[in-house]
């Protein structure tokens, strides 16, 4: 088992009264496994998401059961040894390809940045050679020139791809996708969650997929959980959630899926 | 390259018309460097004849021009009080004011971005509302009047230095430097309260942005985020803040020079403004203009040196 989520929760401090925004969330996930997180949003899936990337902000909030990754709870490990697994273990990409990338600074050094924290015994020509061959393998043409470019004169397809290689360059064991095509035009959307999958098999990477849009949650997850009101719902085999509801609200959402009738 | 001609002639233009805006302010201002020369007791038939004998009779736009003409031959005229030739005594002060101004600068930068860094790492703790304070502080405290203080406490009381004891850079350029000290701390701190409040808030505000959150999820130190990251994006206010320095000390460092009896431009500016001496106070007005166009200039290629996407057109 990679992770193990044990009666997670969050209550944010930074009001006159404590807000609960996740409560009793547990779950695990196998190395190498697609695991869908889908929930409108306020579902606290993202703030599932962040928590296990450790990108949560520190005050004002309590953090509640345990986040294990490899047996280590991720949620009381000192600052340092989290910095250790972030961008190297544990990497993450985010809904909004446009701005997650630095405006001021090369593709090609951002791609390499995890290398030059985490590898600290390769050299320049290392991480560029690693760094280039991360770029061709989340198939962008031409890796040399976009090593070379800035973010501007990127699409946003091509920035999310710019952030996989960006987060793959380590190696990592889970890749965390939060809304990563929500962003994005349908049919950049569609090759985006083909990359992920090919990814997923080739490295042996798992995936934590998040999005609120059932139907991409259905065709890139092995097995799926259902978040509302920062509850879980639901979880179980993708095909099992999707062809045998259990809970009221699972087929509440899976009936508001538009068919079209042929 | 066509823009830099653009902007070349833009350059050119704006000098004309601070040149002529300058006579034009000595035609009103009563008193011309006649009058001036042979002070209140003298005739008005003696003026008259000093006025004839320096050409000041003549009507305003012929001495602008054959002024104008004479500039771009590169003779910038004689002063009417020194009788000597404009081009020499500026030159011989421009050292003068360029050190002070370079070394208020470099003070300036060294303190004002480690320090913004440190208030911005740890906003809203007590080191950072001290710095706050002690900003809003010097920011409110005018140069001179820190440069009386410091020649007070470290003149007269500490006896650091000679109150007045200025020495040609031509003599000893060390002892020069040396001298230069104190009032480029007194030019800097101001500028220097400045930089930081305009730097913390910049960061501050770039620190909720996305990459930001991108930095961190790669498992870089909040210290290596700042300077990798943020710095570089919030530079960009500053720079502009320092491109308008840079001219406000060249130009605006009289009462500063004035205060620690250094004789740089602003000083020359002074006299020959009290005596009309209009060639001089032209070259020193002319070459404070050039300044302040060529710091905006500078700002507008480093932001482009920054900021790849202006680099675009």
């Amino acid at each position: 088992m990679l992770l193990e989520c044990k009666d997670f929760g969050i209550e944010f401090h930074d009001h006159d009264r404590p807000e609960r925004a996740v409560e009793g969330v547990s779950f695990s996930l196998d190395a190498g496994e697609i695991l869908g997180i889908v929930g409108e949003s306020g579902s606290g899936k993202s703030l599932t998401a962040l928590a296990i990337a450790g990108l949560l902000p520190r005050k004002k909030l309590k953090k509640e059961g345990e986040i294990l990754f490899d047996g280590q709870d991720v949620l009381r490990m000192d600052r340092k040894a989290l910095r250790e697994l972030q961008g190297d273990e544990i990497c993450m990409i985010f809904q909004e390809p446009m701005t997650a990338l630095n405006p001021t600074m090369r593709i090609g050094l951002q791609v390499e940045e995890a290398l030059r924290i985490h590898h600290r015994e390769m050299d320049a020509a290392a991480r560029r050679e690693r760094a280039l061959s991360c770029l061709a393998d989340v198939e962008l043409p031409d890796p040399e020139q976009v090593y070379e470019s800035y973010p501007h004169q990127l699409s946003g397809g091509m920035r999310q791809r710019v952030m996989i290689a960006a987060a793959m360059v380590g190696g990592p064991q889970l890749l965390i996708a939060d809304e990563p095509t929500t962003a994005l035009d349908v049919t950049v959307q569609a090759q985006i969650i083909k990359l992920l999958q090919k990814i997923n098999r080739k490295e042996k990477v798992a995936i934590l997929f998040i999005s609120h849009d059932l139907s991409l949650i259905r065709q890139i997850s092995h097995r799926v959980l259902v978040m509302q009101n920062g509850r879980l719902v639901e979880q179980g085999e993708v095909e099992e959630i999707f062809e045998h509801p259990c809970k009221d609200y699972t087929k509440q959402l899976l009936s508001a899926i538009p068919r079209v009738e042929l | 390259m066509k823009v830099y001609l653009r902007k070349a002639i833009s350059m050119l233009l704006t000098l004309l018309a601070v040149s002529f805006i300058v006579f034009a302010a000595f035609e009103i201002i009563p008193g011309d460097a006649a009058s001036s020369r042979l002070g209140s007791n003298a005739t008005q038939a003696s003026v008259e004849a000093l006025r004839h004998e320096m050409g000041l009779d003549r009507p305003f736009l012929l001495r602008y021009f054959s002024w104008l003409g004479g500039c771009f031959r590169g003779n910038l005229g004689t002063s009417y009080s020194y009788h000597m030739p404009v081009a020499g005594m500026i030159l011989e002060k421009i050292p003068i004011t360029v050190t002070l101004t370079i070394l208020s600068m470099l003070l300036t930068m060294a303190v004002s971005v480690p320090l913004a860094l440190l208030s911005a790492k740890y906003a809203n703790s007590r080191l950072d509302r001290a710095v706050y304070a002690g900003n809003q502080f010097l920011m409110a405290v005018p140069s001179f009047f820190l440069g009386i203080l410091m020649t007070w406490v470290f003149g007269m009381v500490l006896r650091w230095f000679k109150p007045g004891g200025y020495v040609s850079y031509k003599k000893d350029f060390g002892a020069f430097l040396g001298y230069l000290i104190l009032p480029s701390v007194a030019i800097a701190i101001p500028k220097c309260a400045m930089s930081v409040k305009l730097l913390r808030s910049a960061i501050l505000s770039e620190a909720n942005r996305d990459y930001v959150r991108t930095a961190y999820s790669r498992g870089l130190s909040t210290m290596e985020v700042l300077y990798r990251h943020v710095l570089k994006n919030a530079l960009m206010p500053l720079i502009t803040f320092w491109g308008m320095a840079v001219a406000d000390m060249i130009a605006g460092s009289i009462v500063v020079e004035q205060v620690f009896n250094i004789p740089g431009l602003g000083r020359i500016l002074l006299t020959s403004i009290a005596n009309r001496d209009y060639p001089v106070v032209e070259a020193v007005i002319l070459l404070i203009a050039a300044v302040v166009l060529l710091m905006n200039l500078l700002v507008d290629l480093l932001y482009r040196r920054i900021d790849p996407r202006l680099r675009a057109e």
